[in-house]
Parts: C-alpha cells; structure tokens; sequence
C-alpha cells in the first residue's frame, strides 16, 4: 500500500512539473518586477534620454521574446524567408518594438501601473492581468502573456484592452506583404524605413 | 411600415449573404481542418476564435483603401480644423460635459440592446442611469451614476447580432464613419432607426448632434489614432486589425479568447541569435 502510494506521487509530481510550467504567482511577480523597473526608469530625471532609451532596451530584450514574437508576427511567411532575412527581419522587429514602446511610454508621468491578477491558460502560459489608472478618463486594461522556457520566464504577447499586438502586427505585416506581391524584403524596406523615422 | 419590412429584407438578405460568404471561405480555409472544429460553431472557425485570417477577411479592399484615403482627406482638411478649434475654444471640462450629455442621449439604444441580447440586469442598470442622470445629473451634464456605481456599458446593434451569432462578415470602410464590417454597419442602421431622436426631429437637430458627436469623438480618440498612423507601416491595414480585434473583444467572452493564436515557445525559437545594433 505505501509503494503505491508512492508510486501514485511520485507520478502526480511527474504530471505536475511537465505541465504547470510556470505558476500565476510567480508570472505576477515577474511582471511587478518589470512593471517597478521600467516605472522607475521612466520617472528618474538624473539620467539623459539616451541612456533611458539604451536601457529601456535592455530591459525589453531580456523580458520580451522577441525571437517567438518575430517569428509569429511574419506568420506563413517565416517559412519563405532565408536565414538572412529572418535574422534582417527579427533585428528590425526588434528595433522597431523598442521605438514604439519608448515613444509609448514617453508621457508616463501621473498614470499608475497596477498588476490585477493573472489566469493560468490551457497551452501552459500564464496572463497577468494589469490596468494603467489614468489621472482621467477609463482605466486602460493590459494582459501579459508570460510563458516559461529554457527556464526563463519571458513576455510573448502584450494585450492592449483586449487587443492582442502580435495578431495586430501580423495582419498588418501580412497586409504589406501582399500589396507588395508577396515579397518579403518588401517588408523589410518598409521597416527600415519605419526604423528611420523613429530617429 | 411597408418599407420598415423592405429594409428588414434587405438586412437579412446581406447578412445572410456574409453568413454564406464565410462559409465558403472556410471550406476553403485549410487551417481550419487543423483546429478544434467540433468544439467552435462552424461560421466562426474563418477567423473569429483562430484569429489568423483576418488579413483575408476583405474582399472589398481596393474599395475600402479609396474610401478611407477619402475619408483621411476629408478628416485632415475639415474635421481636424474644426475638432482643433473646438478644443481651443471649450475648455476640457466643458467638453467633458458635452460628452456626458451625448453618451445620455444614447442610453435609449443602449437601453434597446440591453433587452434584445436578454440582458435584463444591464437593462435595469441602463435605465437607473439614464434616471439618476438626466434629473440629479442635470440632463446628462454630470455622470451621477457612474460615481454611484454603475458605469456606462456601451452596446450597439453590432454586439446585438454578435450576440445572436452572427459573424462580422467582410470588412468595411464606411464614408466618414470609418472602419465597420458587415454586420456592424447595418447594426449602425438599425442604431439608428430606434433612436427617439431621430424620431422626433429630423433635420438640423439629428444633423447638430452628429456634427457634436464626431468633434467629441475626435476629441477624445485624437491620440490613439495618432499613435497607431506613428508606429504602422501600412495605416489601412494597421487601423482594419484594431478594429477587428476590438469588436471580436468585444464579442467574445475571455474563456473564447485563451483560444486565439498567440505567439508561443516552440523548440527552434532560440536557433537565431541577433546581433546587438
């Protein structure tokens, strides 16, 4: 009876540590850690704006997934690319999602950032549920979806009050690759272009 | 009444024509053999639980780009002038005020869709609104209710017949409106159509309150549609998705959504390592 007692634990605590990858409490902390860092960064005036932007892309680097994100945004068309495209295209995704996040975040100044809660979700992910409070006007929901891999925990999808930025850039992505007659580097020019102006 | 039933006809005939659009589209549609078919109805597996073929969704895009190009044309010469001087002219807290007071003048139809989705609590909460609001609130200026509890939910006609099962259907662009799709713009119709406003005076008062509601709406969307046009490399297709996206949130209720394709860990998700720039 207690070597099948046993048996049946050890076979649960099997399960257990395949399946739940990582655990709500934990993504919540990981995303208040992020949430304090980059909020304390954003309202330090002792540093210039550089050296805010250099480290605002740090922090994106290692909490985003930019690689699975990259990946998925370029949808059906991953397949299609070279190798030099898809290494061109992910630095350019990146580049691109540092502009416009720094740009995003530029007038934080009495907004407050609050985490609500989190779901655990069927494919092993976590959402953290999180709100800005706006000194006026409704409270602006904003879901994380947070999986763990190669024992890191990493942001993979930014959900703007219901709307999720991955599927956005895709389709619109997917948008510019087909006025552009399927090409791919048409994408990528256009990008780079987009770059440029963000300068 | 005789053309009450025509307009009924035509609704139905449309929106029976998105249905069967969709339908052969997901014939057609692969990728939905490899999805959970049997656990979604099937109208809704082109794209409303997958998400992932949204960008095919338009079929009248040549139409739609030139009406929306219009449409920019239109905003940048005469609504943006005029929403700037509005805003110059009334101080926030006025335009607040105007705000309150269009939203209550739009408790009816909320009023209106609350029951025809069933929704009877949301009924009763419309209505107390529309109550609290219009007497303590002074015909709308302040929003009493929300500080007493109960927030405005807005509902249309298009959530209505998402709510009946209806799927968007194709994309449209509607002249000075915007982005819409099938069933939201004969749901902005038949908005229309029950609003006791429109009843009661049809002419310069419908047209006045129009005219309000689009520098209100401007007004206060000035910065979103600002930032989506800064960081989108194609507008059109960028404000499509927004759209898109926001009406299925809209729709959908959060367990529906944790199907939704999103970006994933797969195993050569770390083959490609990037250069530091």
């Amino acid at each position: 009876m207690k070597k099948v007692f046993f048996i049946l634990i050890s076979l649960w605590m099997g399960v257990q540590s395949t399946q739940a990858a990582v655990s709500p409490k934990q993504a919540e902390a990981f995303m208040n850690n992020i949430g304090s860092t980059v909020i304390s960064l954003l309202t330090d005036k002792s540093i210039t704006d550089q050296q805010r932007a250099d480290k605002f892309q740090e922090i994106l680097e290692k909490s985003f997934n930019v690689n699975a994100g990259g990946k998925f945004v370029l949808g059906r068309y991953w397949k299609q690319a070279t190798p030099d495209q898809k290494k061109h295209f992910l630095n350019l995704f990146k580049a691109t999602t540092v502009a416009s996040y720094a740009t995003r975040f530029k007038d934080y100044t009495s907004q407050k950032f609050e985490i609500t809660g989190s779901r655990p979700e069927g494919d092993g992910g976590v959402t953290v549920l999180s709100r800005i409070i706006r000194p006026k006007g409704a409270p602006i929901s904003i879901d994380w979806k947070i999986f763990e891999s190669n024992g890191e925990m990493r942001i993979y999808d930014v959900v703007l009050e219901g709307i999720s930025m991955s599927v956005t850039l895709r389709s619109e992505y997917a948008a510019v690759i087909q006025q552009g007659g399927g090409n791919i580097q048409v994408l990528v020019n256009a990008l780079e272009k987009k770059l440029q102006s963000f300068k | 009444m005789k053309y009450f039933f025509k307009i009924l006809l035509v609704l139905a005939l449309s929106i029976e024509f998105a249905y069967a659009n969709e339908g052969i589209k997901n014939l057609a549609n692969k990728n939905c053999a490899t999805g959970d078919v049997k656990a979604v109805p099937i109208y809704d597996c082109g794209g409303i639980f997958f998400g992932n073929s949204i960008e095919d969704d338009d079929p009248l895009e040549p139409l739609n780009r030139g009406i929306f190009w219009v449409n920019q044309g239109i905003d940048y010469v005469l609504i943006e002038p005029i929403a700037w001087a509005y805003s110059e002219i009334i101080p926030e807290y006025g335009r607040d005020r105007i705000s309150n007071i269009l939203r209550n003048l739009n408790e009816p139809v909320v009023l209106v869709n609350n029951l025809l989705q069933g929704e009877l609590e949301d009924g009763r909460d419309t209505i107390w609104r529309f109550v609290f609001n219009s007497t303590i609130g002074v015909a709308g200026i302040f929003d009493v209710s929300t500080d007493l509890g109960i927030p405005y939910k807005k509902e249309d006609l298009g959530l209505t017949l998402a709510s009946w099962g209806f799927g968007p259907g194709p994309y449209l662009v509607l002249p000075i409106l915007g982005p819409s799709n099938m069933r939201d713009g004969w749901g902005r119709l038949g908005d229309f159509a029950v609003d006791p406003i429109n009843w009661w005076t049809f002419g310069l008062p419908v047209t006045g309150r129009t005219a309000v509601q689009v520098l209100d709406a401007k007004t206060d969307n000035i910065n979103v549609t600002d930032e989506i046009k800064k960081n989108s490399i194609d507008y059109y297709a960028s404000i499509r998705t927004w759209y898109t996206e926001r009406r299925l949130a809209l729709t959908t209720a959060v367990e529906d959504r944790q199907a939704v394709d999103t970006p994933r860990p797969d195993e050569d998700e770390d083959e490609i390592v990037l250069s530091r720039e």
